[in-house]
Order: C-alpha cells, then structure tokens, then sequence
C-alpha cells in the first residue's frame, strides 16, 4: 500500500469528491461511496494492495473510535 | 366495500390449483440376508452405508472394477419419501464419472443439458455466462435431472453388474470400532443381526447417525436465510437456460432461481424473508400467486411439488477415522448456491472407489486411503467457502451489505468489471488437489477428451479408464527403445502405457493439439500420468522407466513389495 502523496491536486480532488457527494441524503451519499470504491478497486487491480487497504481502513475505523470523545 | 387489496386476495383465491399426480419411483424387495440368526459375525471387505448418489456411485464404482461390496439402505427405494428432487444439476466432472460407470446415456436422454446462465436484477439482465465455452469434454457442462432418477439409474447399473450385495430395509444401529474393522449391528423388518467389515463407508447423508454415534463434531452452522421451491409445469415456452435474479421484481425484490429439469418440470426456488411463516409461504395458494405474478395472467401451470427450506452447513475435520470413511453430506454438507453439495458426494465416490479397489485386492498399502482425506476435506471446504460467499451475497446481513450489494448490481449493469462481483453461485467445478506426499504436483482433474487411434477407430478418455483400475501413462512420440524397457520394468505395475503420436510398438492415440494443451504437455518423451480416477497426478518431461516407475509408485502409495 503507498502511503506517500500521489494525487496531483489533493484539494482538487478533495473538493471534486465533496460536490459529488452534495445534496444527497446519508443513504444516497453511502451508495455513492460503495459505487467510488469498486471503482476504485478496479482501476488499483492489486489484490495484496487491496486486501492491505481494507485492513488499513478497518484499523483506522477502530483507531478513531477509541479515540472519540 | 371491499378494498381493492382483498380484491386481488379474492381472485386469487378463486383461481385452481392443480397438483400433478406423484412421481411413480421403482420399489425393491426386502430379501432377509444370510446372516440373520447366525452367532458369529460374518465379516465383508466393504459395507457401505447409504444408498443415496454418494454411495450409490461408490458401490457402482467398486462394481465396476470388479470389486464386491454390501451396501445397506434403510429404504427401498429412490429419492425421500414425501419430498420431490433434491439435487438437480449434474455437473460434467461427475457427469464423465457417469460415463464411465455406464449410465451417462440415460441421463442425458432424460435430463436437459445446459450452459448458459443469466442474472438479473429487478427487470435488467446484469451478467450472462456459458460454460461450453471452457470445455473440451464429450460431456456438456451440465444435464438437469431428478435427483431420483440419477439415483435409480444408478442401482439399475449395480444390480446389472451384479457385484453389489444390496440390502434394502436394512438400517444401521450401531457401529463399533475394532482395531482391524468395524462391527455393525443391522435391524431388518425380519430382525436384527451383526457383520463386521474390513471397511465401513458412512454415506448415510447429513443427518449422519453414524458420526453422531461415533460423537465427531460436524462443525455445522445453520442459516437464518430462507427459501420455498415450486416445482412446476407450465407452457411458457423459456429458453433452457439457468436464470437467476438476485432481486426479482415479481419476488418483493428478494432473489429467484429458475430451472429446467425432466418431464418438464422447471424448479423455481423463491427466497423469502428470514422471519416468514414457512407453512403459509407454502401453502398452494401463497406459492401460486407468486408463480402467478412471475408467469403472467394467461399461463396455465401445475405444481408438482412445493417445498420451503433453510440451508446450513457443516465440514468434518477428517473424512476417514480409522476404517471407517465419511463421503457425500455425511463429511460436509453447504449451502445450494453452485451445485456443489450433491456434485461433491459423487466425486467423493470417485476419489475412494479406485482405492479402495486397489488396496482390496491387494495391490498396494491402506496408506493409499488417507489420501482421500488429503485430497477430498480440502476439496470439501474450498467448495463451503465458494458457496458461503455466494450465500452471504444472496443474503446480505447488514445495511451496509445492502449498500455494497446496490453499488455492485448497479455497476454491474454498465461495466464488464462488475459483473465478476455478482455472485448468485460459482458453478460446480472438478476441484484441484493441493501438493501432498503422494501427490508432489498436486492434481487436476482430466475432462473427457475425444481420442482417436493411429487406425482411426475412436475412444475417449472415460472408455480408456473404464476397464480395471490402471493409472494411464500418455507418453509423447516414446521411441521403440524407451516403450520396451518401460514395459519390462512396468510389468507389474497396475499401469497403461499409451503412445500419442511416434512409432514406439505401444498401442497408440493420434497426435492431438488439444490433448496436449489440455494436459499442458506434449513435447516428444514426455510423460503425463493419469489416475484411474481421471486426475493428471504427475507429469514426467524425462521419462525414463526408473521415473514413471517412481511416479506410479507413488501416486500409489505403493513399495518396491507391492505389487
């Protein structure tokens, strides 16, 4: 998993990322995240860096709770 | 004023339901065997226990290589009383095994053959496939036939052979390891008596009575998913494919598989909700109306069956535990998504019967028994995670397997990467056999290729493994000089040395592109090693008479005493 900065634009993206998402209720917002990630997956295509990013965000998910007030 | 809800109630209410008359299945006699009243325990080489398509083809198997064996049922006849088809779809490996123990041609003359499969979601075709495309075998990809019928056939072919001592009404109540075999007492409608065998082969199906009594924890694991089938005639002409919808606008958005069996009976299997009625869901009128809103207003239909179920799952640690051996759903039992629970006791079958065979009649070491465990629990529990994973698609548990399950169908329905996440079942295939001590390569299985002699008279694959229980050596261009001193160091191995192409004095096969990618072999002096089983177990690129003895030897497990 590549952990260095590799997208061109990080705010372009970033902002790209939060119009995509505007005007949409919680669910329709998750179903577009579902549609991003397989997508996403595709274009990655490495099963080990995927199963390894998997593992990252479920980690960072626990991580975050635990911190949380 | 009646609303217009209890309107459609009414009409449907009023529309007939036909049920067409029961399957007319063939009936044994019960025939008091020898043993009863006598004091000492007679002892048989093999008794197997379970006259369902597992043991079956194992008794089929042994009786066609020569082998006696008793085979115990508790029933008289085929298929579960009170219940339709179990199984359904046939799938080539075990429809090659079928081949070569002589019933295929019944099969396909009664069954529909198929390769092609469809799914949808709500009213949009998401991704289609065709097995025939991945095929060099005589044998189609699959034939849908009645349970039963697979299983009449079977006993038809035993008692034609006539090597089987098939016992009908004879229940097992108890079995008891010794230290060379196994003792079982046996109750009979003309009383009860005891035989030991050498071997016992526990084919008696999920429910197993014998793993519970011998206490051997199955591990099982049962589902909250549930399902009602309707086996049904109707004169909608629809194409023999295999449909299935993971969300079927005609099913309030739940899942429906659609197939075509014989006598035209397609069996459409409904998902339900998980906290359903399972006894309203089957009610004739409930099931009709499903069927109704699914066929249209104008088809008229009958049902032959109805029947709702929730599946489970359960996997032995180990299929064999001392003599006796575990095959078909008594070692493992998965989820219905892919044909593999049915395919997977007949390939079991397949597996132990050529070692029994071998190890029965003296040829090599029970040794050779262990890799049925080896070979078939790893078959056995890749097939539970393929099926669980399909299951677990079919059945999402959270909302957020709900979202993923969206995002996927809706892709899916746009671009061809997609289409590999939609999981409504991975099809049965011939499993692989990992690296063991008597299989160093590991193994894959060999489908039923067409084969032609140097005269031109044909043969496949499945004839030449039909006779006796030989490994078969296909040996490429072999020189004159390297197939006779191979033969003089073979003599005494159970082994069959072909030629493909050459002038070696070897009986010989015509030189074939597609044997030899099929095999991934083929340069001249190579060697691929066939077990009668139809698995390619090695492949040798310097044959000499030393290395393919070695081979033999080993896929054997036999020494330089046996043979």
């Amino acid at each position: 998993m590549i952990t260095e900065p590799r997208i061109p634009d990080p705010d372009g993206f970033y902002a790209a990322l939060l119009a995509a998402h505007e005007g949409r209720t919680e669910a329709q917002s998750a179903d577009l995240n579902a549609r991003l990630v397989l997508q996403l997956a595709n274009q990655c295509g490495d099963q080990d860096v995927l199963l390894a990013c998997i593992r990252a965000a479920a980690e960072e998910d626990t991580t975050t709770t635990k911190d949380s007030p | 004023m009646p609303s217009p809800n209890s309107r459609t109630r009414c009409r449907r209410d009023m529309e007939n339901f036909a049920f067409a008359p029961a399957y007319e299945l063939p009936v044994w006699p019960f025939t008091p065997p020898p043993e009863l009243g006598s004091t000492k325990p007679v002892r048989h080489p093999i008794v197997i226990v379970g006259a369902g398509p597992s043991g079956l083809t194992l008794a089929c198997d042994l009786a066609q290589r020569g082998v006696h064996a008793v085979l115990l049922d508790e029933d008289d006849t085929v298929g579960v009383r009170g219940a339709s088809s179990r199984g359904i779809c046939y799938a080539q490996k075990s429809l090659e095994i079928f081949e070569r123990l002589g019933i295929y041609e019944r099969i396909a003359a009664k069954g529909v053959t198929w390769s092609f499969g469809r799914t949808f979601s709500g009213e949009q075709e998401v991704y289609n496939f065709n097995l025939q495309a991945n095929s060099v075998s005589r044998q189609p990809p699959f034939i849908n036939l009645q349970q039963f019928y697979v299983e009449w056939f079977l006993v038809d072919r035993i008692l034609e052979l006539g090597l089987t001592d098939v016992r009908w009404k004879n229940r097992v109540t108890r079995v008891e390891q010794l230290a060379d075999g196994v003792r079982l007492d046996v109750e009979t409608p003309a009383g009860s008596y005891t035989i030991e065998a050498d071997r016992l082969i526990d084919a008696t199906g999920a429910n197993s009575p014998i793993r519970t009594q011998l206490g051997i924890d199955a591990h099982s694991s049962r589902s909250t998913d549930r399902w009602c089938i309707s086996d049904v005639r109707f004169k909608k002409p629809l194409p023999t494919e295999r449909w299935t919808w993971v969300d079927a606008p005609f099913n309030e958005g739940r899942g429906v598989w659609q197939h075509l069996m014989a006598d035209g009976v397609w069996r459409i299997d409904y998902q339900m909700p998980e906290d359903c009625d399972t006894a309203h869901i089957s009610k004739p009128e409930v099931a009709g109306a499903r069927l109704r809103e699914q066929l249209g207003p104008d088809v008229e239909f009958e049902f032959v069956w109805i029947g709702p179920y929730g599946y489970r799952d359960h996997l032995l640690d180990s299929f064999r535990h001392g003599r006796v051996f575990f095959i078909g759903d008594a070692a493992h039992v998965v989820s219905p998504f892919g044909a593999r629970g049915g395919n997977s006791g007949i390939q079991d079958a397949a597996n132990l019967g050529w070692k029994l065979a071998l190890v029965a009649q003296g040829k090599t070491d029970d040794a050779l028994l262990d890799s049925y465990d080896a070979e078939r629990q790893p078959a056995a529990k890749q097939n539970l995670q393929v099926t669980s994973r399909s299951a677990r698609f079919l059945a999402p548990r959270s909302p957020a397997e709900h979202t993923l399950r969206r995002a996927v169908v809706a892709l899916a329905a746009r671009h061809p990467f997609a289409r590999a996440l939609v999981n409504t079942g991975r099809m049965s295939a011939a499993n692989d056999y990992p690296p063991a001590p008597l299989l160093p390569e590991g193994a894959r299985s060999v489908q039923n290729l067409s084969l032609r002699w140097t005269d031109g008279r044909e043969t496949t694959l499945m004839q030449l493994l039909s006779e006796g229980t030989e490994c078969i050596g296909l040996w490429f261009a072999p020189t004159r000089e390297q197939a006779q001193a191979a033969l003089d160091a073979m003599a005494s191995l159970p082994l069959r040395l072909l030629a493909v192409g050459g002038d070696s004095g070897l009986p010989t096969l015509q030189a074939d592109d597609r044997l030899a990618s099929h095999l991934c072999a083929g340069d001249a002096g190579s060697l691929v090693l066939v077990r009668p089983d139809a698995y390619r177990a090695a492949a040798l690129a310097n044959a000499t008479p030393e290395a393919i003895a070695s081979a033999v030897r080993t896929v054997l497990a036999a020494n330089e005493r046996n043979p």
